[in-house]
């Protein structure tokens, strides 16, 4: 006879035998906490089945679960040894389920597809960072937040808001300004004060601890409000719902538009960008600087400007011109299996830092180049990131001696994709080890093995020449990228010179 | 619909997750509760010119859908054979008795939170199964595993879910808590 779970579940199903039906009887009769447990795996059950258009909306599921090849020979003496360790050990199976090909997942729910002047009093984000159910405080600034359901918020610091799902979120104080396109109807809003319903429309919310006032600008929204009838809010209507509720007329100057957005981004991209052509132009002065490319050539060039006192300049290879950071800020995008930039780098260096800001679209290869130095040996190097998102430097041993692979922990997920980020990796001979940072930020110490000078010669970015210049079996290592500096240093830039490059 | 009949319909959607946990408590049979909140609304939209509807909805929906789920549990157990019946009884014994009150609404709000938070394979047989309607026989067959492995996996899931709703309710997982 099956055992308790196995005769809730088919209960559950409607697939009880009497037989089974006469047992769980029993059961239950001998065992009360069996009920109580029943009483919950039924509750579950029907609130996952209620669940389901939301949690997957139009969405088909063929899961990995499958095996792919399930009758050759060798996979069934597999599947058998596999499934008689799994009798014997009564093994848990969702650590036992046949390898799927991995496929990765999010629990982001929202996107952050905007902000200007942000000051965050929870964890800071970046435009372009996914966002997954939990709580947002927002001490100044304008944030537009883009629901996957399709519901688009400007939020106004300070702001306390919580996502819940791709189709509700919550709000304890601050200022919201909502649009809720036809697809997105039914967005929820909750407040202290009560709950706000969409029915595609756009509309404020200001809520502070006394009250929140929804203020609707085109469409129509519902207010409902605990042991209150439900309440209809038309195009032009405000209401004020604290203790009792009062009508108003609605006021769209209260809250940010977006094209006070637009502005605003506008006149921050401008700051930001003269920041940094300040701070750039800084750099150049630094004598152990030998490449900085800031990519502000014209745009019909081919070669890129190297801006330290000495060196050569870079020459591109199938890479096209795109926009960088910010208008007016230029980059190079790489796509194809050709695009790269030759250039010269130090043909043997004692200490060594590189830094770049670079939007990776994905990670298409084993190993995606970010520097390389052509070919490999001889202390030459190799910075990329592996497929699973690990940064890496690696450094080629020097006669016949082994190379060292210095490498992050998995830093690139697909969340990270899409956004710019400030990459820097320091070989530094006197606490003989390499440091890998990203936004200022240090991620990883890696002690190194041998601390001897190193020999980068000629390079590329975004790609990597195998030294050979025909033949086939050529590795492909290139970028799926855009890239819009690059500088090289040989000496140890400290901490707070890379936290003042990635600011 | 008139805008009365509009109006009643808003009223009933506000409480509609409220209507499914009473009809959860006295019709505790698999998938009758769709059932019970489909019948309450018709019946609900069919009289409303008798209710007040500037008065809490919540009293008047509570035993409307205290009688329906009674009346549909009967008829839908009055099918089965006697071994089933008698085990459908005690159930329903056991629901009524229970004395927490039913907080359908307050957890099935948290559980889309906790389905996120599901590792992938565990969110993956809940996909399959409550989902795309994948029989835990079916899921045995395509895994090549026994159907009990299947049911005792549905099960931990499910109670891995319970104590992640329990978990966010206990410490005001709400955001307006």
């Amino acid at each position: 006879m099956p055992d308790a779970d196995t005769l809730i579940q088919h209960y559950l199903e409607g697939t009880l035998t009497h037989a089974e039906a006469e047992e769980l009887h029993t059961q239950l009769q001998n065992e009360p906490q069996l009920g109580s447990k029943l009483l919950q795996h039924f509750e579950m059950d029907a609130m996952l089945r209620s669940t389901k258009p939301l949690a997957v909306p139009g969405k088909l599921i063929q899961p990995a679960l499958i095996p792919r090849h399930r009758f050759t020979f060798g996979t069934v003496t597999t599947v058998a040894a596999v499934a008689a360790c799994i009798a014997l050990a009564g093994a848990w199976l969702l650590l036992s389920l046949p390898k799927p090909t991995t496929e990765d997942t999010t629990a982001s729910v929202a996107v952050l597809t905007r902000g200007v002047n942000l000051e965050w009093e929870s964890a800071a984000i970046a435009p372009g960072t996914p966002l997954s159910p939990g709580l947002l405080k927002l001490k100044s600034g304008i944030a537009q937040i883009e629901f996957y359901q399709g519901a688009r918020l400007l939020i106004e610091g300070p702001a306390e808001f919580q996502l819940i799902s791709s189709g509700e979120a919550a709000c304890t104080h601050g200022k919201l300004s909502v649009n809720v396109p036809p697809q997105a109807k039914g967005f929820r809003i909750n407040t202290p004060k009560g709950t706000i319903v969409d029915l595609g429309t756009e509309f404020g919310l200001d809520v502070s601890d006394e009250s929140a006032e929804v203020h609707v600008f085109k469409g129509e929204v519902e207010l409902h409000k605990a042991a209150e009838s439900m309440k209809s809010l038309k195009e032009g209507q405000a209401m004020a719902f604290a203790a009792e509720s009062q009508m108003l007329e609605a006021n769209l100057s209260n809250f940010a538009s977006l094209s006070d957005l637009d502005s605003r981004t506008a006149l921050s991209d401008r700051t930001q960008l003269d920041r940094w052509r300040f701070a750039s132009d800084q750099l150049n002065a630094d004598s152990a600087l030998k490449l900085h490319f800031n990519f502000q050539d014209d745009d019909s060039s081919r070669s890129l400007q190297n801006h330290a006192t000495h060196g050569e300049d870079g020459s591109i290879v199938g890479a096209s011109w795109t926009t960088g950071r910010w208008p007016g800020k230029g980059a190079l995008e790489f796509r194809n299996v050709s695009d790269r930039v030759r250039l010269s780098a130090p043909n043997e260096v004692k200490a060594l830092t590189m830094a770049m800001w670079v939007r990776i679209n994905g990670l298409d290869r084993a190993f995606n180049s970010l520097f390389m130095s052509e070919g490999w040996g001889d202390r030459k190097i190799h910075w990329q990131i592996t497929r699973e998102g690990r940064i890496r430097l690696g450094i080629a041993g020097a006669a016949g001696k082994g190379h060292q692979d210095c490498d992050t922990e998995v830093f690139f997920t697909p969340e990270r994709f899409g956004r710019w980020m400030h990459l820097t990796v320091v070989f530094d001979p006197q606490t003989k080890e390499v440091r890998h940072y990203a936004n200022g930020s240090l991620l990883a110490k890696i002690a190194l093995k041998d601390a001897a000078p190193l020999k980068p010669g000629v390079a590329e970015l975004g790609n990597w020449n195998d030294r050979r210049s025909i033949g086939n079996g050529i590795a492909i290592r290139h970028l799926s990228g855009t890239m819009d500096e690059f500088a090289l240093w040989d000496r140890v830039l400290g901490e707070a010179e890379i936290q003042a490059m990635a600011r | 619909m008139n805008i009365a009949e509009t109006h009643a319909a808003q009223v009933f959607l506000v409480h509609h997750d409220f209507v499914k946990g009473v009809a959860l408590k006295y019709a505790p049979w698999p998938g009758l509760m769709e059932d019970v909140t489909q019948q309450v609304f018709l019946e609900f939209m069919a009289k409303e010119s008798q209710w007040d509807l500037s008065m809490d909805a919540r009293p008047l929906l509570a035993t409307m859908t205290r009688h329906i789920a009674m009346r549909l549990w009967r008829e839908r157990t009055r099918q089965q054979p006697d071994v089933v019946q008698k085990l459908a009884d005690h159930i329903r014994q056991l629901a009524e008795e229970r004395e927490m009150p039913p907080r359908y609404e307050d957890e099935v709000r948290v559980l889309r939170t906790c389905l996120q938070k599901l590792p992938q394979k565990s969110r993956e047989l809940v996909e399959l199964y409550y989902y795309n309607d994948v029989s835990t026989p079916q899921i045995a067959e395509q895994i090549q595993m026994k159907a009990d492995t299947v049911c005792r996996a549905l099960s931990r899931v499910r109670e891995k879910l319970r104590e992640c709703i329990e978990q966010n309710l206990n410490r005001g997982g709400r955001a307006h808590a």
